[in-house]
């Protein structure tokens, strides 16, 4: 699903961020992206995206070389690729239901598509009940739930989490873990990128770990820290 | 499709509102600016008609002197009855010239009253076959005996033209400036309503949403402006047509400046078409910076 061959990037002031990395994430993967700042996790989210273009080497996204890939086609690799961030970024003046709904219009999805997945999916998140809330009548946890909702309302294979639990406390990550966990197990490839040990620990997933813009580990069923710490 | 519309619309106004001193700080600049191009279309047209019977007029008008003698006169009739340029000659005598004089200024008995009968020369009035040669026409005719002037009004004509013409170009030349004034002001409105809403755009573009899209309410608010300019413009234009020039008209009705309805159509649409040029220009600069993914 994600494939990055001997990726580097090296920023223009010539920071190193990303240094030959090369890694093959399959459909239907959980993988956490680990390292401390400025190893280079939110270079490897940004290049998916193509926010950012490599220096060197190549990466596919369902089997796509995006490095081919014209700028007018970029919107469209977007929308298989949903997004959470650890700040939510959700619209303010818009209540829950409108910010999921905000994510279809913008694609332009007919009415009658927006009018059925926006419930269908704030009812997956557990939030049917607060439809007509504004993000800052939510908890923290409620906020990325109404985010993970608005990222996978279009269905996207990919979903990208940039530590979606860096804000909350560990009651409400571990939900959020769960929830991300079962979009998973419905068929969605996650890459998250995390901070987080006791999550790390306890998902058994696979871990990359970068280091200085290097892999330093790619472990399957792997837990944060090589040295347990 | 239908949704699209909405909410390009809806995106739009909200943006328009969200603004409100710049948008009508924008809005009036779009109008003055296209008011005055407005305007030198509107003078060009008049000067256009004025000129045009004035040209049809162009008339040497010899005035001879009141000693001039019958045999005098009949002599240089026929001269210039002769001359190839000359289309028809006239011989209008000082009490013709009084009554032409009396028609002409009938509503303004205090002009009548103060000529004397007397005092209006006779004069040939020669029609040419092309005004360009008039100036020719009256050198030759200038040394005659019993001629006391020759005059033709193509010297005024042309005078007036180079007159209109230098107004035209500095009037053109301020429009210009004022139109640039206004892409920019209609650039930073919309500068200013992007920023408002970069955390929208940076969601837009993170879910997929393509530059177009993200694009077209920002160019439409840079439209709609440039677009009610034009109209408040007009509305000017008509609004001085109809209180200045139609009482001019009354005043002064020698004056050949009426300006129609259908020029004031045409006005419109230029000006519309203009503005939406502009307001796109003014949208476009905004948006080059920002808005590549």
């Amino acid at each position: 699903m994600i494939r990055l061959e001997n990726v580097s990037k090296v920023y223009k002031d010539s920071v190193v961020a990303l240094r030959d990395v090369s890694a093959d994430i399959q459909k239907e993967e959980f993988v956490f992206l680990v390292g401390p700042s400025g190893s280079g996790k939110s270079t490897f989210m940004r290049l998916l995206l193509k926010e950012d273009e490599p220096s060197e080497g190549k990466i596919y996204v369902a089997g796509k070389d995006i490095g081919q890939l014209p700028n007018w086609r970029v919107p469209y690799l977007r929308r298989n690729i949903g997004c959470v961030f650890q700040d939510f970024k959700l619209l303010t003046n818009k209540t829950v239901r409108e910010n999921v709904a905000f994510a279809l219009e913008v694609i332009g999805r007919p009415r009658h598509v927006i009018l059925e997945r926006v419930p269908e999916m704030l009812d997956l998140v557990g939030l049917s009940h607060k439809l007509e809330s504004r993000p800052d009548e939510l908890s923290g946890g409620e906020q990325q739930r109404v985010s993970v909702a608005r990222a996978m309302v279009n269905r996207p294979p990919i979903l990208l989490a940039d530590e979606p639990t860096g804000n909350l406390d560990p009651a409400t990550s571990a939900e959020i873990m769960k929830l991300l966990e079962r979009i998973n197990e419905s068929g969605t490839t996650v890459v998250m990128a995390t901070h987080d040990h006791a999550i790390v620990d306890q998902s058994r997933k696979r871990v990359i770990e970068l280091e200085n813009g290097k892999i330093v580990r790619d472990q399957a069923r792997g837990v944060y820290g090589m040295g347990g710490s | 499709m239908a949704l699209r519309l909405g909410y390009f619309i809806g995106e739009t106004t909200t943006n328009l509102r969200r603004n409100l001193l710049l948008t009508i700080a924008a809005i009036s600049t779009a109008a003055l600016s296209l008011m005055l191009l407005g305007l030198v279309m509107v003078g060009g047209e008049v000067l256009k008609k004025a000129v045009g019977s004035w040209e049809g007029k162009v008339e040497l008008n010899v005035f001879l002197r009141d000693e001039i003698t019958p045999e005098q006169t009949k002599e240089l009739g026929a001269a210039v009855s002769s001359m190839p340029e000359v289309q028809t000659v006239f011989y209008e005598s000082k009490t013709e010239a009084y009554e032409e004089y009396k028609r002409m200024f009938k509503e303004s008995p205090a002009l009548i009253e103060n000529v004397d009968p007397e005092a209006l020369p006779a004069s040939y009035r020669i029609k040419l076959k092309n005004p360009n040669t008039a100036e020719a026409v009256s050198t030759r005719l200038e040394g005659r005996p019993g001629v006391d002037d020759v005059q033709f009004g193509g010297e005024a004509v042309k005078r007036f033209l180079r007159f209109a013409n230098l107004m035209k170009t500095m009037v053109m030349v301020v429009t210009a400036i004022l139109m640039a004034a206004t892409t920019l002001l209609i650039a930073n409105t919309i500068r200013l309503a992007v920023y408002a809403r970069r955390k929208e755009i940076g969601i837009m573009k993170l879910v997929g949403a393509t530059n177009w899209f993200i694009r077209v309410p920002f160019i439409l608010e840079g439209v709609a402006e440039a677009a009610v300019g034009a109209a408040v413009a007009t509305g000017m234009l008509t609004g001085a047509k109809f209180l200045l020039l139609d009482n001019a008209q009354k005043e002064f009705p020698f004056l050949p400046v009426t300006v129609g309805v259908d020029v004031l159509l045409q006005v419109f649409l230029v000006l519309l078409a203009v503005g939406v040029v502009i307001g796109t220009l003014g949208s476009f600069l905004a948006l080059r910076r920002f808005l590549e993914v």
